[in-house]
């Protein structure tokens, strides 16, 4: 799970809940996510207790939402409830199962362990803004081809964990594929066939 | 009916889902991500004792936190769960509390933080009762007795106990054999763990309970909640139309629906409860445990003539579903007998989870045989072969099967003969081990219902009561009305899940949805295809027998050129309506089932424990295959949850706190990317006279063979016998080393 995983030990809500500001400083430090605005926004926090509200600027999907939320609310909460972005999932809502992964700054994270106060001025990418009008992203439509979901309700989260990974690498192997969607479990265990929609999604583009 | 394959249009072919638009756009809106206007949040507080009576719940603190609207426990909402226990009368909320993870009360709050922030506030003051984990222990005579009629789980009809069945003699069968063999095989609680945690979202309007559910059966749950509540049935809609997987453990209504109504009825708000992922793992149940003790009796060349089942099934401190176990399934007995003891005990809830009596029992009968073959020195493929079912229960016939090709085949594939070897001969610390195991499960048809509307311009909408659970039963359902309507897929509609809609459908769980909805589906289209010959009779002025639909045109069998679009031949009609509700008949002296046969090579590393699959061939007959794309899926999917059971999942209970110790994915150590093999699959398809379109089921069977196949394999490539699940690293640098 590498990266992923560490990011998920350190900043899991349950965590953050439990502890002080110090610690959360610290957490966020270790993840090496935070910038200037986020710390900003992270002080209040520390000031207040976890229901203050602090406005926050999100972009998401290329629009930018100025949303009060609550210190508490994680990225994946304010996504679904204020943003009616649904197609974010919450699996676990504890950093494991990966179905609440999105794209913050190019990199696949879960999103229910950032909370949205962090969220300041970063570029968001959700499954909702994948499609460019009506024209599917290639990886949408290789899930389609190949019956990349079962149940579905992993599947936003495997295809943006597929889309980081094709980002940042466009011909990965099958090996990369596993591992870069590592962090993403599908408990209907249709891992086959999410691979092999990336890596056909890999193929079409060039 | 078209009798092979090459006669269907559209059935045996590699169809995209239906709605796969939508579930690769995030816009599929499954049960959690819808919001009804002024919807409240809810938790569940849970017990923190294995067994305790509960002297008080003091929620005074909890009420004065800002934004509760409504706190519920046994005290004020004593709501019956019919279907929740079928040995003692179970509630919502019971009192005594039977395990760690009894639901004590339920708080509904502005939002969900809030409703969280509550439960800590509430007081609850236990009196401890003496508590018993294990399932033998739980039948020893002085244990704590969790029910008024002890521990023994003895329900009514089907769930009467102990579970006995026999045929034959198997005294006189122990005497024709050349070898007696006896041993006991081992398996744990493993949670079904499926993505989506339990919701349910529940308004009352005028005395109208709707209740948006994440479950397998919305007509099902509509039952159960209008018998608990007492309710007329027009006073209940259950809808669901999307669903986060449930594997068995979402079917009918269950607490979390009812919590969610009665706090909406307090409030007098919509509420949306929703699980936590540790609720789900402990709140709900997961597969049972058990103590499996074979005994059976063999021929030198490997022959089986008698078994002997004695079994204790854990079914935790309720009994919901029937803790039975069927791996015996696959092989020709002729003599037989089992006595199965479902236990309660004072652990989670067990019941139904894929194949809900199979991979267990497959793995300790499977194992069984496999160990008889080396001790007599048969080739395990000879063993399976010879021992294979033949007819079910040592007389009915099967109404298709294909279990020989399935072996035969799947043996092929992988290189059987050329690749096995004696048990633990590989040289070096990694080992090569190939293994194999019979599976399957029965397949039977029933009552199912449909509708079919022909729209004006052609087009059709289909009408069913089925879920979707990521079988793609919505797009089965499409294209059996498909091929039935001869209207093309794209033209097809489908409304699904929701009881004020949609007709009758038994649930999607034990793989019934094609066999008992499939069946409907085609009468509902003969029905509509009547009507519209009728029609085109008219105006095309020959007799309406003559006249045949596909591709959307309506033309002369004898004279294809003589046609006419759907279209032009419906659009004065307004609507034309095919119905149909169909049960059909199964002969008694007949028995179903799809069979399958797996095979894996592993390579075990005897230093570390670890066990890598490097190849997996999975040979199933389903008798026809309707699409073969999500069929494949099913298939690759449950050998994966087959992995997990198999090397990693068991629900741990301390045995001091009686506290289950990893509800989570985490420490539940679910299998990722990372463990998951290409799995090869092959159908052996065959045309079953009692399917639709000659399929019979797919969903649950994959899983049963898995487990029972990687142990075989690990013992060919170890020569040591596992006999206990999960096969963690440590248990087998242990067996190795011995």
């Amino acid at each position: 799970m590498g990266e992923k995983s560490q990011d998920a030990k350190f900043s899991r809500r349950a965590f953050l809940k439990g502890v002080g500001g110090g610690a959360i400083g610290t957490a966020v430090v270790s993840t090496g996510l935070i910038n200037a605005d986020v710390a900003k926004a992270y002080v209040s926090e520390s000031a207040g207790g976890a229901r203050d509200k602090s406005a926050v600027a999100l972009k998401v999907n290329g629009k930018t939402y100025r949303v009060e939320v609550e210190h508490r609310q994680t990225l994946a909460e304010v996504l679904r409830d204020e943003l009616g972005l649904t197609g974010t999932k919450i699996g676990c809502d504890r950093g494991e199962c990966g179905a609440c992964t999105v794209i913050i700054e190019g990199r696949n994270m879960y999103s229910c362990s950032q909370l949205a106060v962090w969220m300041q001025g970063k570029e968001i990418l959700t499954v909702e803004g994948l499609a460019k009008g009506d024209k599917l992203d290639p990886l949408q439509e290789a899930f389609i081809e190949h019956d990349g979901p079962q149940c579905g309700f992993c599947t936003s989260g495997q295809i943006m964990s597929g889309k980081a990974l094709l980002l940042k690498n466009p011909k990965p192997t099958e090996a990369q594929v596993r591992r870069g969607l590592s962090g993403n479990l599908c408990r209907c265990g249709n891992y086959n066939r999410e691979v092999a929609a990336v890596l056909a999604a890999a193929s079409k583009t060039s | 009916m078209a009798e092979s394959s090459k006669d269907f249009s559209i059935v045996g072919k590699k169809t995209p889902r239906i709605d796969a638009y939508e579930r690769v756009t995030g816009q599929a809106q499954y049960t959690g991500d819808l919001q009804l206007p002024g919807m409240l949040y809810a938790r569940v507080l849970r017990s923190s004792v294995p067994h305790a009576k509960i002297l008080s719940i003091d929620t005074s603190k909890a009420e004065k936190l800002p934004g509760i609207k409504a706190i519920i426990h046994h005290g004020n909402a004593q709501v019956p769960w019919s279907s929740g226990g079928l040995t003692h009368r179970r509630y919502i909320f019971n009192n005594p509390v039977r395990y760690v993870g009894d639901p004590v009360a339920a708080v509904a709050a502005t939002d969900r933080h809030i409703a969280e922030d509550a439960l800590k506030l509430i007081e609850v003051k236990y009196e401890k009762i003496p508590h018993v984990l294990d399932a033998s222990e739980a039948l020893k005579p002085d244990a704590p007795k969790i029910t008024p009629n002890g521990n023994l789980s003895v329900g009514k009809g089907p769930f009467s106990a102990p579970i006995e069945e026999s045929w034959g003699d198997v005294e006189q069968g122990f005497k024709e054999a050349d070898n007696i063999f006896e041993d006991t095989y081992i398996t744990k609680h493993v949670n079904n763990a499926q993505i989506e945690r339990r919701v349910s979202i529940a308004r009352w309007d005028a005395g109208k309970l709707t209740v948006y559910a994440s479950t397998q059966g919305v007509s099902n749950a509509r039952t159960d909640i209008a018998k608990d509540f007492g309710l007329p049935l027009s006073k209940v809609r259950v809808v669901c139309k999307y669903m986060g997987g449930g594997f068995g453990n979402k079917n009918q209504a269950q607490d979390y629906d009812y919590m969610a109504a009665m706090l909406a009825k307090v409030a007098g708000q919509a509420v949306k409860l929703e699980f936590t992922r540790e609720d789900d793992f402990i709140g709900m149940h997961g597969r049972w445990s058990s103590e499996q003790h074979y005994k059976a009796g063999v021929k030198n060349d490997g022959t089986i003539t008698a078994v002997t089942l004695d079994a204790v099934t854990n079914m935790g401190a309720y009994r919901k579903q029937s803790g039975n176990l069927s791996g015996t399934d696959f092989y020709n007995i002729p003599n037989f007998k089992k006595v199965i003891k479902p236990v309660h005990t004072n652990t989670v809830v067990a019941a139904n989870y894929r194949a809900p009596a199979y991979p267990q029992s497959v793995f300790g009968f499977a194992s069984f045989l496999d160990q008889i073959a080396f001790e007599l020195g048969v080739n395990p493929l000879d063993m399976f072969l010879r021992n294979r079912a033949q007819k079910s229960k040592g007389k009915l016939a099967y109404t298709s099967n294909e279990l020989e090709q399935c072996i035969i085949q799947g043996a092929n594939r992988i290189g059987w003969r050329e690749k096995w070897h004696k048990p633990g001969e590989t040289a070096g610390p990694k080992k090569h081990g190939i293994g194999m195991a019979l599976g399957g499960y029965p397949f039977r048809p029933g009552l199912g219902a449909a509708t079919i509307r022909i729209n004006p311009d052609g087009t059709a909408h289909v009408l069913v009561g089925v879920t979707d659970i990521g079988t793609g039963a919505k797009s089965t359902m499409a294209i059996i009305a498909s091929e039935a309507l001869g209207i093309p897929l794209n033209q097809i509609q489908l409304t699904n899940g929701d009881t004020d809609v949609t007709p009758y459908s038994v649930g999607e769980s034990g793989s019934r949805t094609t066999a008992f909805t499939g069946p409907a589906v085609v009468a509902a289209a003969d029905d509509v295809r009547k009507q519209i010959f009728n029609l085109a009779a008219e105006q095309l002025k020959v007799n309406a027998e003559d006249l045949d639909l596909q591709k959307g045109e309506v033309f002369v069998k004898n004279h294809p050129a003589q046609k006419r679009a759907l279209s032009q031949v419906v659009e004065r009609a307004g609507e034309l309506i095919g119905r149909a509700t169909t049960n059909p008949n199964f002969p008694k002296e007949m028995d179903g089932k799809c069979f399958s046969a797996h095979f894996a090579e592993v390579e075990v590393d005897t230093w570390t424990g670890h066990v890598r699959i490097t190849r997996y061939v999975a040979a199933h007959d389903s008798g026809t295959i309707l699409n073969r794309l999500t069929a494949e899926s099913q298939i690759k999917g449950g050998v994966v949850q087959g992995i997990g059971m198999a090397f990693s999942e068991e629900l741990i209970i301390d045995k001091v706190t009686a506290i289950p110790i990893n509800p989570n994915y985490r420490d539940a150590k679910v299998p990722t990317h990372l463990e998951a093999p290409e799995i090869e699959v092959i159908f052996v398809e065959n045309y079953d006279p009692y399917g639709v379109y000659g399929g019979k089921v797919v969903g649950e069977p994959p899983i049963t063979a898995a487990v029972a196949t990687i142990a075989n394999a690990i013992f060919n490539a170890t020569g040591k016998r596992l006999k206990e699940l999960p096969m963690t690293p440590d248990k087998i640098v242990r067996a190795v080393q011995v």
